[in-house]
């Protein structure tokens, strides 16, 4: 059986689809090119320690990986296709475990990893015969803690407390991307913040012993001791334990994945209780709006709030910059507190950008509807306004209250930009670059392939980071005027309210029964063929 | 087993004075029986070298049912997408009681009730919240909610307020997609398999809400493979196979002294299979 499954595996691979593969392929490839021509310098030009670091961040992608993208199922193949068949779910699960090592992951791995006997060279044949040994026993511990986290974490994001954590987990590594570089900052910068540009220079040659130390004792640099050891001569116990320590522990999560998949195959996913309302709610009135944008205002801020995919997302933006602010309040940087607040903005309109191929094919009603397009778009805005603009801004003025930071006019000003840029951007980049997954109708908890739109948060990023950054640079240039930099921050936000929303109802009107299509058919080239077609 | 021997087939009531096609006032919309209620000319759909639908032309007569039967492929739903307006056509014209579905979009649409097969609604509202949406995103009137209530409680749909259409079986799905086509009181209902995969109560249910709706004047364009239902129901059927209409008119004629099953697979032709020895 276990032969089966792997020649299925190497059939999906080779027919695709390719791009992310080949994407991560090349990218990993290059990055483990860096860890091996790092470990040819040690120790002479660099300190091996480098190398220890570099194998710790590789073994921490492998584990927080799967964290950080709690709505991807990174599955080859569907467990859903193996539980008809009269089989025992541990035999099968196991026989499934083998060809989990097969991928672009593991690969890129096994070359990074080959940096160790780089490192063992100078011991001897010997020791490079140790080092490979440590090189197969990491990757098998590397791969089997990293299937591990994410079968775990698809197990609980079938909870609701399972959507919070993950929501959590999210919103902690986002943060730490973002705002983890601040603490270095704030040390070599320590008077930024009184304009005193004054750097303090560290020493980086050498790490501190007790960083290695530590590096080395984490499982993920069990196999650079052992390379160590080897290389040094220190014995076959020093050399061999690690390896025994990584080859067990390997096993162990190895068994823990196959029981969490003998689980799974045994049942059916449960879905997480959506949130109810406890009784009918009645319409959200609106001022300022018609019926038909109340309507839609008020399933926007039903589905945000109970469907499970949008949950995550909904809980991560809010929480991102709360922890940002947070890691810099711990900083001496509490000058940079108010520009949480354009960080919200951003986050939140990175999780908006997928909520037509989220809601599926439930297009077809607005398609249906005379002047419904319209409405939905503004609607979606208003919504989004809501929940994160209004949110942004608040946090920006509050923080620059809290803390009179000479920043705030210009992070207020920039909140509000960056709000009303991603309100407008969100609903076309949605149109215009659809994640399109498992339908709405189908898609119960939020470990279910929702659409990775990767690609989209990516595109909105810089639009709405530059929308934050515009208004306090054109006050800055203008003098640091404070009415400078709102009237800049008014009359940017006018222009995108006013022009945006048009193109994108256009694009409803062109493209939305493309996008059905797409949506239906879980085929987002579609839609490219469909807009190919009608712009020739 | 009939409904009646699972105990669970109830009376569908009748919806009172709200039928579907009567306005605010209580009076009854005025219904032009010249115009045809759907009128398709020379309709073509592509799908690359893929011909879906073949210069298919079609008049469905106002105030009754008119079904659309043929084998898996034969293009139906393509062309009730159409209809739609969920697919521009490759050529062809599309007329909605007299609306010209391209060049008249909206006012075409106004008439029209739709119920897809397969597709999604806003899964994470209720039923009440999911009519109150629609009714909202149409700007209808008061009325709206008390037809939306004779509707719930028709289907029994009632008795699940707090349960979000994302947890519905295949029954339940076919009746909120129902009640949603029928709130802004349409003319013309378009539905695409509405009897597929459900069980005999939910079909009796929406089979008196249509002819109840029928019986008001409205008129109901619908695609099944349930020969049953359109026999007894529908006043003409036009059977497609190939994306060409293969025949179309009063049922009886169409059945030519068979029954519309029979014919249909006269017309249509059915694979011969084999015996299996191995099943022997």
């Amino acid at each position: 059986m276990t032969g089966t499954l792997v020649a299925l595996k190497l059939r999906l691979l080779r027919n695709g689809p390719h791009n992310e593969r080949a994407f991560s392929l090349v990218t990993g490839l290059v990055l483990a090119a860096l860890v091996i021509a790092g470990s040819t310098l040690a120790p002479r030009v660099i300190h091996e320690g480098w190398i220890a670091v570099a194998l710790t961040v590789w073994g921490g992608m492998w584990v927080f990986g799967p964290l950080a993208q709690p709505r991807h199922d990174p599955s080859v193949i569907s467990l859903e296709w193996l539980r008809g068949y009269p089989l025992r779910s541990w035999r099968l699960a196991r026989a499934l475990s083998w060809t989990e090592l097969l991928g672009v992951g593991p690969l890129i791995t096994l070359v990074s990893l080959s940096s160790l006997v780089v490192l063992a060279a100078p011991g001897g044949p010997a020791a490079m015969a140790i080092a490979v040994g440590a090189v197969v026993a990491q990757l098998y511990l590397l791969i089997w803690a990293g299937k591990t986290v994410a079968a775990l974490a698809a197990w609980l994001l079938q909870t609701r407390a399972g959507v919070t954590m993950a929501a959590t987990q999210t919103a902690v590594m986002l943060a730490l991307s973002f705002a983890g570089w601040v603490p270095i900052a704030a040390w070599l910068l320590p008077r930024l913040g009184e304009g005193d540009t004054a750097l303090v220079t560290p020493t980086l040659g050498h790490l501190p012993a007790p960083v290695i130390d530590v590096l080395a004792a984490l499982p993920t640099g069990w196999g650079y001791g052992a390379a160590l050891a080897a290389r040094d001569g220190a014995g076959f116990g020093a050399a061999m334990l690690p390896l025994a320590a990584l080859l067990a522990a390997g096993a162990l999560l190895q068994l823990g994945w196959i029981a969490l998949t003998a689980r799974a195959l045994r049942r059916p996913s449960r879905r997480a209780a959506p949130r109810r309302p406890a009784i009918p709610e009645r319409a959200l009135p609106l001022p300022f709006t018609t019926p038909q944008v109340s309507a839609v205002v008020s399933r926007e801020l039903a589905t945000w709030l109970r469907d499970p995919a949008r949950g995550v997302e909904l809980r991560s933006a809010w929480l991102t910059p709360l922890l940002m602010a947070l890691i810099i309040a711990l900083t001496g940087w509490s000058w940079a507190l108010p520009l949480a607040g354009p960080a919200a903005a951003v986050f939140g309109a990175m999780v908006a950008i997928n909520t037509y191929a989220l809601d599926g094919t439930a297009l077809w009603q607005l398609l249906t509807t005379p002047g419904a397009l319209r409405a939905d778009v503004r609607g979606r805005m208003a919504a989004w306004a809501l929940l994160f603009g209004v949110p942004s801004i608040l946090l920006a003025a509050a923080l620059w209250a809290a803390t009179g930071s000479p920043l705030g006019a210009a992070a207020v000003g920039g909140a509000i930009a960056a709000a009303a840029t991603a309100c407008a951007v969100a609903p076309l980049l949605a149109l215009l670059m659809p994640a399109v997954g498992t339908d709405a109708r189908d898609r119960i908890y939020p470990g279910q392939q929702a659409g990775d739109p990767t690609g989209g948060q990516m595109t909105i990023f810089p639009v709405v980071l530059l929308a934050a950054v515009l208004p306090g640079v054109i006050g800055a240039v203008s003098g640091g005027s404070g009415w400078v930099t709102a009237l800049s921050a008014i009359l940017l936000s006018g222009a995108v309210l006013y022009a945006t929303p048009v193109l994108t109802v256009r694009r409803l009107h062109q493209h939305g029964a493309g996008l059905l299509d797409a949506m239906a058919s879980r085929d987002a080239a579609v839609v490219r063929s469909s807009a190919h077609k009608t712009e020739r | 087993m009939t409904a009646s021997a699972l105990g669970t087939a109830r009376a569908v009531p009748v919806l009172a004075t709200k039928n579907p096609l009567t306005k605010r006032s209580g009076k009854k919309a005025v219904l032009d029986f010249s115009v045809p209620a759907i009128e398709v000319a020379d309709l073509t759909q592509r799908f690359g070298s893929v011909l879906a639908v073949d210069r298919l032309s079609l008049s469905v007569p106002p105030g009754m049912f008119y079904g659309i039967v043929g084998p898996n492929g034969a293009g139906k739903t393509t062309t009730l997408t159409a209809v739609c307006g969920l697919r521009e056509p490759t050529s062809g014209t599309i007329k909605v009681a007299g609306h010209d579905l391209r060049t008249d979009r909206e006012a075409a649409l106004a008439q029209l009730g739709v119920m897809m097969d397969g597709l999604s609604l806003p899964e994470r509202l209720t039923a009440t919240e999911v009519l109150r949406y629609s009714a909202g995103l149409r700007g209808l009137d008061d009325g709206w909610q008390a037809r939306a209530g004779d509707l719930l409680e028709i289907l029994r749909l009632d008795a699940v307020p707090r349960t979000l259409i994302v947890e519905y079986s295949t029954g339940m799905r076919k009746k909120i997609n129902l009640a949603l086509a029928l709130l802004h009181r349409p003319r013309v209902l378009v539905l695409d398999e509405p009897f597929e995969a459900i069980d005999p109560v939910s079909a009796h249910s929406i089979e008196q809400v249509l002819k109840q709706y029928v019986d008001a004047g409205g008129t109901v364009v619908l695609s099944s493979h349930i020969m049953d239902f359109v026999e007894r129901n529908c006043r003409r059927v036009a059977v497609v196979a190939g994306g060409r209409v293969l025949v179309e008119g009063p049922v009886e004629e169409v059945a030519a002294g068979s029954t519309l099953n029979e014919r249909f697979i006269e017309l249509v032709g059915a694979d011969p299979v084999r015996p299996l020895e191995w099943l022997r």
